[in-house]
This record gives C-alpha cells, structure tokens and sequence, in this order.
C-alpha cells in the first residue's frame, strides 16, 4: 500500500507557484499495477520520482513499506563518463551486491541490452534507446515490489519491445509496476487500475479504462 | 527486498562511490598518479631553485627542499579536499537517482580519496628524500599526525560548507576558488612566521592555513617551534564551518536531491 498524505508538491516559477499536486490524499492498495496519466508537464515524473524516493513533496508525507526500484526513464541515471559496465557495477554495490552477484548482473545485463560493445563505452555516447536497454536490463536483476517505469517501453526497436514486454510480463509474476506512458495499448494491456493527474490534483481509478476516459475528456477540453 | 540498516546501505554507497572515483581519477590514460604528486613537487622545485638561486640557507639547521615539501603536501591536501568536495554534488548528480546516494556520501569519498592521495604523495616524497640523503627526521612524530589529521578535518568542514552554500549560490564557489591562489602566499609556506617582520606578522596570523602549517613545521623539525600556534584560533575556524556546513547541509539535503 502506498499512502499519499496532504501530498503538496509545487515548483517556483519566476512570478508564481506552479502545483503539482495540491493537498492530496489518496490510497494506492497493494498487489496492483498503476499507470498514470496525464498531459505533458502535468507532474506524472515528478510524481514517480517522489514515489521513487528521490524527490520529496514541499509538504505531507508519502508512506509505504514497499521497495521501490530507481524510476527507469529517459533521462538515464547514469553517469555519462562511466561505461555500461561501470554503471552496472555501481548500482550493484550501492544495492550491497557480492562479487559473484555483480558479474552475474553484468552477464545477465550484457545480454539483455543487446548493445555489444557500446557495453564498455562511456554512457554518454549511448542513444535514449540504448540508455533505456541498461536500465531495464538492469532493474530485472533486483527484486522490488514495484518498477517504476517512466516511458521506457515504447522506445527501442520492434524487437526489443516484444522482448522486454516479455521480460516485464515475467517480473510481474513478483512485483507491481508504476507505469508512466502516453500509449493506451500498453497502459491497457499492462495496468489494472490508473491515476489520472491533473491540475494539481490526482485521480485513482481502479478500471484503467475509466481512467483513460477521464484523460480523453481532459485531452477534449 | 530485504530491508538493509542505513549503516550497511552508507558502507555499501562509499564503497561504490569510491570505486567509481579512483576508476575516474586513477584510469588508463589518465595519469592520474602523477598529477596525485605533481602539484607539491613542482612547487618544492620551483620555491627550492629560487631560495638557492637568490639567497644563502637562512634557515640553519634543516633542509630548506624538506620544510617545503611538508608545506605543501599539507597544503595541497587541504586545498584538494576543498575544492574536490566543493564540485562532489554537481559531479555526481546523475547518482542521485538511486535514493541511497546521499549528497554528503560523495564528498566523503572524495574526502577520503584526497587523504589516501596525499598519503600516497607523502611516501614518494620520503622515499625521494631518502635516496637524496635529505635530512627528514621528525622532532615530534605524533604532533605532526595529529596537525595533519586536524588540517584534513577543516578541509572537510570548509569544503562542505562550501558545496551546500555553492549549490544555492554558484558565485560563492567561485569567490572560493579565486580565494585559493593567494593562499599559496599568505600561508606560511616558504617561510616561517618568526622571520617575517612583526607588523607583517600580527596581519598573516589571521589566516587560519598559517597555523595549521606552522605547527606542523614546528612539531616536524628541530630547529623551528609552534610558539606563533593558537590552538584555539584554529579550533574556532574547525568547528564553526563544520557544525554550519552539516546544518545547513541537514536543511538543503532534499533540495540538493531534487535539484538535479
């Protein structure tokens, strides 16, 4: 479960507070996949990231025993001078990895990602896609109770879509997922329930097609 | 998941960082090992050429190249672990995605890389004195360790301080920086304080560095003393940055995180 209490989050503009999210309280059960939606700018990373620890509402709390994974998204979370496999290394250490644990993750990582030998190349050089291959490949090596995934599925080739659709599909056995995305199909096929944000409030819906109805009435306005 | 104490998580993130860092400074093609000793040896060669060039051993009773080199390994010590500390958050903002990396973890690692460097600096410059037959004998071993140590620890509060102040106010890290070449002047390095005239003397003795140097100088050889050290001086310029650094750091944390 996780609880959102009195969650305001705003960002300062130059004349005004911008909110993200304005006084909310909002339960989201356990044992059930989310995906969120929301315009462009509306607060749907911001939102993972605070669910992810690593951004913190301006005030309220958000509670949950859950663990949760680094939010996997575009923007990488990887230092660009490291390699592939220095990145890999890293994340394993942080999370307490033996020496054998962590060659098996580059193992198993190298051939997931299926990007050869940009593996040993520093992370700046690499494509969005291929930043999104390590990332993914490497979450699958942890056991969280959820993923949070910010867009991450709809990039890569055809190929590597169906692959870590499957890859996903069988993570999900043993944890939930927090799914940001912009395609309905996958939302559909991944997610139960969905939360809509909009204007500085959040919307739970445990039919992920009410919450797609709601955004496309968001979208008509 | 199972859930790990925040002590395991803090080894295991220092453990990580520090790797990363010395992959970074210490790779191929990087000769990191020679710039680890470059700064200190370039200026004991170009201060000991100059004093010999130019003026007779005022200083009887020690090697002039040795009261250099202590000088200014101490010094480059200092100075790194302030300006490395000062660029940690931005140098490693991308790591901050995973919630375990603190802000304050990295410059910790990279506090604990430039003691371990300078560490490393100091015994080639032994090894160096010895092969030359300079005379490097310590007067008083543990006072010399303990002047360090307290020099390594105000680094730290100075760097600290200026990291979190820097991340708000970017001028600030610049001010700092362009503070940093004078310092290598006004801080005791190619004199002592004894020798210099007593007005000039009342001044140089508000830089905090004058003290921390003489009394390692004066703990290190025979013929010099501490009697210009004001332990409490350089008390008061330890703690003070340190408890603001780590108060304002305890404030800004969460800012720091998010601000990437």
């Amino acid at each position: 479960m996780i609880e959102l209490i009195n969650v305001t989050k705003f960002y300062k503009t130059s004349n005004a507070k911008k909110y993200v999210l304005k006084n909310v309280n909002q339960v989201i059960p356990s044992h059930i996949n989310v995906g969120i939606l929301g315009r462009n700018g509306a607060g749907k990373s911001t939102l993972l990231r605070m669910l992810g620890g690593i951004d913190f509402p301006n005030s309220g709390a958000i509670v949950s025993d859950k663990t949760f994974s680094w939010p996997m998204g575009l923007a990488g979370g990887f230092q660009g001078s490291m390699t592939g496999r220095q990145n890999v290394k890293f994340v394993c250490r942080i999370y307490g990895k033996s020496d054998i644990e962590i060659e098996q993750a580059i193992e198993s990582v190298k051939e997931f990602a299926e990007i050869g030998d940009y593996f040993d190349m520093p992370i700046k050089i690499y494509s969005s896609g291929m930043k999104s291959r390590l990332s993914f490949g490497l979450s699958l090596f942890f056991d969280f109770d959820y993923l949070i995934i910010d867009e991450t599925l709809s990039v890569g080739d055809k190929n590597f879509q169906v692959k870590s659709k499957a890859a996903l599909r069988k993570k999900m056995e043993n944890c939930n997922v927090l799914l940001v995305s912009h395609s309905m199909p996958i939302l559909k096929e991944i997610c139960q329930a969905g939360i809509v944000v909009h204007a500085g409030q959040m919307y739970y819906f445990e039919d992920i097609d009410d919450a797609i109805k709601t955004y496309d009435k968001i979208n008509k306005q | 998941m199972t859930k790990r104490s925040s002590f395991t998580i803090f080894k295991s993130v220092i453990i990580a960082l520090f790797l990363r860092e010395v992959q970074t400074r210490f790779g191929s093609q990087k000769l990191g090992y020679f710039w680890a000793i470059f700064d200190a040896m370039f200026m004991v060669l170009v201060f000991a050429g100059l004093k010999s060039a130019i003026a007779t051993n005022s200083m009887p009773g020690l090697d002039f190249p040795v009261f250099l080199a202590t000088g200014f390994l101490a010094f480059f010590m200092w100075k790194n672990i302030v300006s490395k500390s000062m660029a940690a958050f931005s140098a490693n903002m991308a790591l901050f995605s995973y919630k375990q990396v603190k802000p304050i973890d990295t410059i910790i690692t990279r506090f604990l890389i430039e003691v371990l460097v300078s560490l490393m600096a100091t015994i080639v410059f032994l090894g160096i004195g010895l092969y030359f037959d300079f005379d490097i004998n310590v007067k008083n071993f543990n006072m010399v360790i303990l002047a360090v140590t307290w020099f390594a620890i105000f680094g730290f509060a100075i760097g600290l301080l200026t990291a979190v102040i820097g991340t708000f106010y970017e001028t600030f890290n610049k001010i700092v920086n362009v503070i940093m070449t004078p310092l290598l002047f006004i801080s005791a390095l190619m004199y002592t304080v004894d020798s210099l005239p007593p007005i000039l003397r009342e001044i140089i003795l508000y830089n905090p560095l004058v003290h921390f140097i003489e009394m390692i100088h004066g703990n290190y050889f025979n013929t010099l003393n501490t009697e210009y050290v004001s332990y409490e001086y350089m008390f008061y310029w330890t703690f003070i940055p340190l408890y603001l650094g780590l108060y304002f750091y305890i404030r800004a944390e969460k800012k720091v995180i998010s601000s990437r």
